[in-house]
Order: structure tokens, then sequence, then C-alpha cells
């Protein structure tokens, strides 16, 4: 006797057995021939530079819970419209109500100044050597040849 | 039509509307306006004060909201008072709160996120449905976190915050899952009907067991019983005094109300009650000796780790854990006798905490520390504060003629009715345990000399004021106690219950 959860059992085991069969008969399959190009991090054809491992800006978490807050936000909107015309005038009210609320803190958001983006002032490193240096010792020697 | 039958309902549904209308208020008049403590503080105690009214016209309605979502009751109307007698009284006492001084520009998200959580309580102590009552257990633990670490700048603060979430987000993980297995093994979110199917079906009792316990990780982390209490402590240590007392009496009221109502809806056998006039436990296991070890646990863990405090926020963390394991006998013993026990003992640990709390903000707010040591000599130092909070004390170990004894004596009378002989006796026992610590502080203010020189407290008016709001009900409610008694029989009512 197979309950309804069972038969999700059967579809569960049918994934992983699938996801597996591909991996073995891939592995069983390829040629394993390593070397340091092939193992590296994929990044777009390039040279990989320094470790994934990066601090993030933290203005990036407050961006992404305020678009979550937005975006989940339509899921509402969606089946709202659907069955607006039943609902009348309640209906219309109603959604205004809830934009109204979102416009609250979208209104909160802006005013506390999370929504502006200030970009940083890139420090243009300077040289201060006691060294005094004459035209031609900061030029590279082909512009030396010149 | 359906657009009507919810216009209707919106009617009764107007003190939270209230309260959603003033939460978004306070945001934009902190956003646009240069108004800052006072002005957002106004704001609140109006929108409470007009909450408070709007209830008023819901007592003894008994209807079901929403298609089945929420019930609006007398049980939930006297949490929805109790949750706003609460918030008004922190508004008041958060103006007279020197930590928070430092952080006056954000008073408008602190007073906020108040109303929010005081409108999650009323959702909490309302909701009818699994999902209803996950949502607004979220609004109210969500703004709890924010609010935990309201002063930033102080580290510990921060601490309590992230301690907070990381436990609150575990324990509503867990509770998601019970009640996910609960829905798979029943086919429904909603109350009645989940009752319904476990009266009839024959489940196994496996996964009913392991429903029942993840549901009450979710119910024990809201009330801090033992073993589900480990952010307890920290989190009322680090976070502004004025949250740890609304988090003490606020959340852990609603907290009951929504293990209250779960447990008589859900775990009632519906006819044999019916037929017998009171509740009559359902489920194959044994829930209420479940329930009734955790009241074990949490009562003895909650004192035992008292004794050993130095810092009175902290003590008083554990002592109100321990207070969470007097006030779930009531619910064990599961009569009408024993949650009607419950309230009265909500009514009087708002007083009584509230009050002691208030104490260490004053003294706090004037020497800095909260430490014991700090109160030594403080009966004659400043006499007023000591006596308050000797009587807060006195209540709080249950001796007469305060409330506490009151709250005390029917919680313990409503367990030896239901018979649990054993419970009773080892709560009684609990409340000799929590004399000595009780007594160390009114020890170190009468009996020990402070060693150096401290400043003398002097109160405003204000805090005058409100330690006599907090003081005259500790002991009137101590003698002439037929009024709340009355109160919490009638506000047993539930929606759905025989």
């Amino acid at each position: 006797m197979l309950t309804e959860f069972g038969k999700i059992f059967i579809f569960f085991l049918l994934g992983i057995g699938l996801v597996a069969a591909g991996l073995v008969t891939a592995w069983l399959l390829r040629p394993a021939r390593p070397y340091p190009e092939k193992r590296a991090t994929y990044e777009c054809g390039e040279e990989p530079i320094g470790s994934p491992w990066v601090r993030l800006n933290v203005r990036f978490y407050i961006i992404a819970l305020i678009f979550l807050i937005f975006d989940v936000e339509v899921v509402f909107l969606f089946p709202w419209a659907l069955v607006y015309r039943n609902l009348g005038l309640f209906g219309l009210f109603e959604m205004v109500v809830f934009l109204g609320i979102l416009f609250v803190g979208y209104a909160y958001v802006w005013a506390k100044g999370d929504l502006s983006w200030d970009k940083p002032t890139p420090q243009i490193p300077t040289l201060h050597s006691r060294v005094h240096f004459s035209e031609g010792d900061l030029q590279t020697p082909s512009e030396q040849r010149r | 039509m359906v657009t009507e039958t919810i216009l209707q309902q919106l009617v009764l549904f107007v003190p939270e509307l209230i309260l959603t209308g003033t939460f978004c208020l306070i945001l934009l008049t902190g956003a646009f306006t240069k108004l800052r403590d006072y002005g957002t503080s106004t704001l609140t105690l109006i929108g409470s004060i007009a909450a408070f009214i709007s209830v008023l016209p819901t007592i003894g309605v008994q209807k079901s909201l929403f298609a089945g979502m929420i019930a609006i009751d007398s049980f939930a109307v006297f949490f929805k008072l109790f949750s706003l007698v609460c918030l008004i009284g922190i508004t008041l006492f958060s103006l007279h709160a020197g930590e928070l001084k430092l952080v006056r520009t954000r008073s408008a998200e602190y007073y906020a996120l108040l109303v929010a959580m005081t409108l999650g309580m009323f959702l909490m102590a309302s909701a009818t449905h699994l999902l209803m009552m996950v949502l607004a257990m979220e609004l109210t633990s969500l703004s709890a976190y924010v609010l935990a670490g309201y002063t930033k700048e102080a580290a510990d603060s921060s601490e309590a915050s992230l301690k907070y979430i990381l436990y609150g987000a575990v324990a509503s993980g867990l509770l998601l899952y019970g009640i996910s297995i609960l829905y798979g093994l029943t086919g429904s979110l909603h109350y009645t009907t989940i009752n319904h199917v476990l009266a009839v079906e024959p489940l196994s009792r496996v996964p009913l067991a392991l429903v029942f316990v993840l549901l009450l990780v979710g119910f024990g982390f809201k009330i801090s019983a033992v073993p589900f209490h480990s952010w307890t402590p920290d989190v009322y240590e680090g976070a502004p005094i004025t949250i740890t007392t609304f988090l003490s009496v606020a959340s852990k009221a609603a907290g009951f109300a929504m293990l209250i109502r779960f447990f008589k809806l859900v775990c009632v056998n519906p006819v044999a009650s019916v037929e017998a006039g009171y509740s009559i436990p359902l489920l194959p296991i044994d829930w209420q000796l479940l329930l009734a070890v955790l009241a074990v646990l949490t009562m003895t863990v909650g004192n035992l780790v008292a004794l050993w405090q130095e810092n009175l926020k902290r003590l008083l963390a554990y002592s109100s854990i321990a207070h969470a394991g007097y006030m779930l006998i009531g619910v064990v013993s599961f009569t009408d006798k024993g949650i009607a026990s419950v309230l009265v003992y909500l009514v009087v640990y708002l007083f009584m905490n509230m009050g002691a709390f208030l104490v260490v903000m004053v003294v706090a707010n004037k020497t800095g520390s909260e430490d014991i040591r700090t109160y030594r000599g403080l009966g004659s130092r400043s006499p007023f504060l000591a006596i308050a909070m000797t009587v807060f004390l006195i209540s709080l170990t249950g001796i007469p003629p305060t409330a506490g004894f009151i709250g005390k004596l029917y919680l313990f009378a409503a367990a030896l009715d239901a018979q649990w002989y054993w419970l009773a006796f080892l709560g009684v026992l609990n409340s000799v345990l929590a004399l000595y610590y009780y007594v160390r502080i009114i020890r170190n203010m009468f009996l020990r000399e402070s060693e150096s020189a401290v400043p003398n407290i002097s109160l405003t008016s204000g805090e005058v004021l409100l330690l006599g709001a907090l003081l005259v009900p500790t002991l009137v409610f101590g003698i002439f106690f037929s009024p709340i008694v009355e109160i919490a029989q009638k506000s047993i009512v539930m929606l759905g219950v025989p």
C-alpha cells in the first residue's frame, strides 16, 4: 500500500538516482588528467586573482532586504489583479491600503537615506619620498630610450 | 458577499487597525519631522489608549474572523488589554530610562517597534490558525530582536540582539517543522479541524510525539521555559531595561496565551468534553506529563541559577524563568481553575515584576550599575525606593499580604484540585528556594552598609508616581483580590471550547 507521501518518496529516490547515475557515468567515461590550470576557479577564462572570500559592503544587505519587501508585494498584486473585477471598489480600496502601508516603508527608507548610494571618493596614491627625482627617473626604460 | 462579511468583521478588528496606524504614523513622524522623544512617546500613548478604548466594546463578543484565522473572545480581550497596559507602562518607563537618553535620535523606531510588538501580541492571543500564530509570533519576535539591540553603541546590547535572533531563528524553524508535520498528519492548519482529525483518526504516536516536542520548542522559547531558556539571561541583561521588562511581562504573557489556546483547542477530546462539561485531554501521548516535567525543570533551574547572580537584571531574568515555571503548573492542570489561575498570576506578575525592574532602572540611572553591591545601604539612603523594592520582592516570593501570594495560592490550589499533588509540592518547595535570593537583595538594602560614599538617590515626581502606581496594586490585590479573580474567571471563555 502506497500513501501519497510514499509516491513522493519514490520520486525523491528517482531524483537522487538520476543525478547519481549521471555523475557516476561521467566519472567512469571521462579521462582523468588534471593539471593546475584545469583545477583553477573558472573566472570567464581569465586567470583568477585573489581569494573569492572578499568582504562585501554591508549596504548590499540593506538593498537586498528592501528589494525583498517590495518584490514580495508583487506576489499579492498578481492574484488581486485576477479577481479585481469581482471585488469591486472594496478590493481597490483594500489594495490602496496595502500599498499605502508599503509606501510608508518606502518613504521611511528614502528619508533615512538608505537608498542613496554614496560613491566612494577614490584616494589616488601619491609618492612621498625624500629622494629627489629628476624628470628622467620617473620614466620607464622604453620612454627614456625615445 | 465576501467583501461585506469582511467589512462587518473589520469592526471587531479596529484595535489592531489602530495599532497599525499608530505604527505607520510614528515611523513617518520620525522620518520627516523634528519630533523626537516626547513627540513620539505621546503618539504611542495616544495610540495605545485609543486601542484600549476600542478593545472595550469587544468584551463579551465571541466571533471567529477572516475565515477562522483569528478569534475574538474574552480570552483574547484579556490579553489585548494586558499587553496594552504593559505598552503604556513601558512607554512611561522609557521616558525615565537613562540608557535611552543617549540614543534619542532613534526614539521613533523604538516606539514604533514597541507598538508593532504589541500588535504581534494581539494576534498571538487571538490566532486560531497555525499560520496566523506563526506570523504573529514572528512579528513580535522580529521587533523584539531589533529592540534588544536598540542601544547598539553598547556592546552587550548588540550581543543580546544577536544571541536572541540566533536562538529565535532556530526555535521558529523547529516550530515550523513541527507545524508542517502536523499539517501532513491532519491536513489542516485550523485549530478546530486539527482537533477533529486528532479525535477521529487513529494516528501513530511517534510522529505526533515529535510534533508536540517541536511545538513545545517554539512555545518554550517564547515563554523561556527550561531547556529553551538559554537566551533569556543574556538578552535580559544586555537589552535596555525597558525592553527587558516588556519581554519578561508582555511577551511572556502572549506566549502563554498562544500556548493555552493551542492546547485548549487542539488537545481536548471534543465529544467527551461536551458531555462532561469541562476539558478532557486528548492525544495518545501524555502531553500533560511532558508539560509538568517542563514546569518543574523551569522552576528549579530558574531558581537554582538565580541563587548566585550578582547582577540584578540577570537575577530577575532567572526569576522570570522560574515564574514561567509556576505559571506552567496552571496550564498543566488544564482545568478552568488552572487557566484562570494563570491569568490571575499574570496580572499580579505584571505589577510586581514591572515594579522590581523599575527600581533596578532608577538605581541604574543614578549609579550606572546593576550590581547587587550597589544596593547596600539603599534602605537608609532612599527609604522609599528600598521599601518599594522590598514589597515587590516579597510579592515575587509569594509571601502574604502581597499580591504574589494570591497568585501562587490560586496556581497551587488549581494543581491540587486537578490532583497534581507532586507538582504543587515541588512548586511550594521552589518558592522557598526563591526566598533566599530575593531576601539577599533585601538584606543588602537594609542590613549592609555601603563601602564607598554613594550619592543619595532622589526620585523625580514621575518616578514616584510610576512606582506608586505599581506598588498600590501589588499591596491591594494581596488583600482585595476578588476583582482580578472574577475577571480571570470570565476571561477563560474561549471560542470553540466547551
